[in-house]
């Protein structure tokens, strides 16, 4: 029977491609079952925070535009790698040059860019051009100490017509540009998981997290003691059950699915 | 490593090493007119992604450099010889300028991506086409993986940093034809009648010209001038057989201390 659902008191969700699939004229589509999830997960007094990457929109936006996809869903319950960075650059009096995505840009509008001492790459999807990543590029070079931070570290995400590439990818091409290492802010980040988890209040090995990317979901949440589950919606792509540095906790069909099987075993447990 | 012999061939960088853009480096084609004056054969070795051996000579000339089209080997070539080899048909990911050197090579339902430095290509949805196809299976084939490259204006992106996103995306590694692959500076040798122990390559890259050629036996010389940046020298180990300010003075402690 699923060792994953023992003893778990929090849920830690991730959002695009466990709760919905981006992109189309909507801006996306609910995976069928995940709104009833989300749901029974509160009913049962489990407790909840979604961990996203999601780094196309201001935490404010994003989390309209789900509430508009019908989900129970509000900001204060979501760990994002925006408002993240925004302390990261008070806290280290950091200056960032931008390529991010221009939804994302109001996230650090009372942050001081002038004479920018660190460069801050987030999802900029069509902001990527070469003349955009270029710009990156030659800020780094012109600092002493060049600094770049991720918002997550992504190879790609799925939307409704197929695979996109996602912040991971520009990332690598800067740092191997600049003979850098960027800092990730977001998953896999250890960080970003523990912040979610003292929000909850609870330990790692009372939580379990759900994802649909095996390397960031999961073997990021594993790093930290977190059991990770894998959904088969969203970026999975069977080969993900046999990668060869991570293995899940559990493997399940969808959101619904690991709800089914947590609340199961609960009935049990009792 | 087998022993080194008498200097017979001498490869030089183009790009950096004998001129900026349109602009001669100071010297270099009085040097290469020393140069020819020993006993060794010149091969004028190139990784550029853009330009066809034809831009490239009419450039070369008109700048005043003594050089005949059969001395020039680029990384376009090398390419162009793999995909023949592989069979494939790519998806081209290389700048306009560059396509008459692949005339010929049948590119519809693509099932390969050869990259080189394509900036008005480089943008998300052709880098998303490129993604989707290696994803599927598609080898990817890079013409070179310069990190970046000198502009009058600056250093600019080269096509390596897009390779890398590629390679990243999709967890594959490209095949490189171009400078530092061993390949390439063997096929540049090839009908020179020279061994790696008897050459030497000078260029601006200290990686890629110089690490590269190194790698295979020859001797590399490092020049300051195009994309050398202070402390480049120190970036490979082994070192640069020597490390000096531009295309004239290789020249000179060739002819003086090599041959």
């Amino acid at each position: 029977m699923a060792s994953w659902t023992s003893g778990v008191r929090a849920v830690l969700l991730d959002v695009s491609g466990v709760l919905y699939d981006s992109g189309g004229p909507t801006g996306g589509t609910a995976i069928p079952g995940s709104i009833e999830a989300i749901s029974r997960i509160r009913q049962v007094g489990l407790k909840l925070r979604f961990c996203t990457n999601e780094s196309q929109a201001t935490r404010a936006q994003f989390v309209r535009k789900l509430q508009k996809f019908g989900f129970n869903i509000s900001e204060d319950e979501v760990t994002a790698p925006g408002p993240a960075a925004r302390r990261l650059m008070l806290e280290q009096g950091l200056r960032p040059h931008l390529l991010v995505h221009d939804d994302l840009l109001p996230e650090f509008d009372s942050i001081d860019k002038s004479d920018p001492n660190c460069v801050v790459i987030g999802d900029a999807a069509e902001n990527f051009s070469y003349q955009n990543v270029n710009r990156a590029f030659q800020v780094l070079l012109g600092l002493e100490k060049p600094v770049l931070i991720s918002l997550g570290k992504g190879r790609y995400y799925k939307e409704t017509d197929g695979l996109m590439l996602d912040v991971g990818a520009y990332m690598k091409a800067l740092e191997y540009a600049c003979d850098i290492t960027a800092e990730v802010v977001g998953k896999p980040a250890k960080n970003f998981f523990l912040s979610a988890l003292a929000e909850l209040g609870v330990q790692p090995h009372e939580a379990v997290m759900v994802g649909d990317d095996v390397v960031n979901d999961i073997g990021g949440a594993q790093s930290c003691g977190i059991r990770g589950v894998l959904v088969r919606t969203g970026k999975y792509r069977p080969s993900d059950e046999s990668h060869p540095e991570v293995k899940a906790d559990g493997y399940v069909d969808n959101l619904a699915q690991a709800v089914d099987i947590l609340l199961a075993s609960r009935t049990t447990d009792q | 490593m087998a022993a080194r012999r008498a200097l017979k061939a001498v490869l030089v960088d183009l790009s950096g090493t004998l001129h900026i853009e349109d602009i001669a480096i100071p010297g270099a084609q009085e040097a290469l007119k020393r140069l020819r004056s020993a006993p060794v054969t010149i091969r004028f070795v190139t990784n550029t992604t853009k330009e066809c051996k034809r831009t490239l000579l009419e450039r070369l000339r008109r700048l005043q450099f003594d050089i005949r089209e059969d001395e020039i080997f680029t990384s376009l070539t090398a390419a162009r010889n793999l995909l023949e080899l592989k069979n494939v048909r790519p998806m081209l990911l290389v700048d306009n300028s560059a396509l008459p050197d692949f005339e010929g090579i049948a590119t519809d339902s693509p099932n390969a991506v050869l990259i080189g430095l394509a900036p008005e290509h480089f943008n998300y949805q052709r880098m998303n086409q490129a993604f989707r196809l290696v994803l599927d299976g598609a080898p990817i084939i890079a013409i070179h993986k310069a990190r970046y490259y000198k502009k009058k204006d600056g250093l600019a992106l080269g096509p390596g940093p897009f390779v890398t996103a590629l390679e990243y995306a999709t967890d594959t590694k490209a095949t490189v034809v171009g400078k530092p692959a061993k390949t390439f500076f063997l096929e540049a040798l090839r009908g020179t009648g020279c061994c790696p122990e008897e050459a030497v390559m000078i260029g601006d890259d200290c990686r890629d010209d110089i690490g590269g050629a190194q790698d295979t036996g020859m001797l590399g010389i490092l020049v300051k001038t195009g994309k050398y940046r202070a402390g480049d020298e120190a970036k490979i180990n082994p070192a640069p057989h020597l490390t000096c300010a531009s295309f004239p003075e290789a020249v000179d402690h060739i002819l003086k201390n090599l041959l």
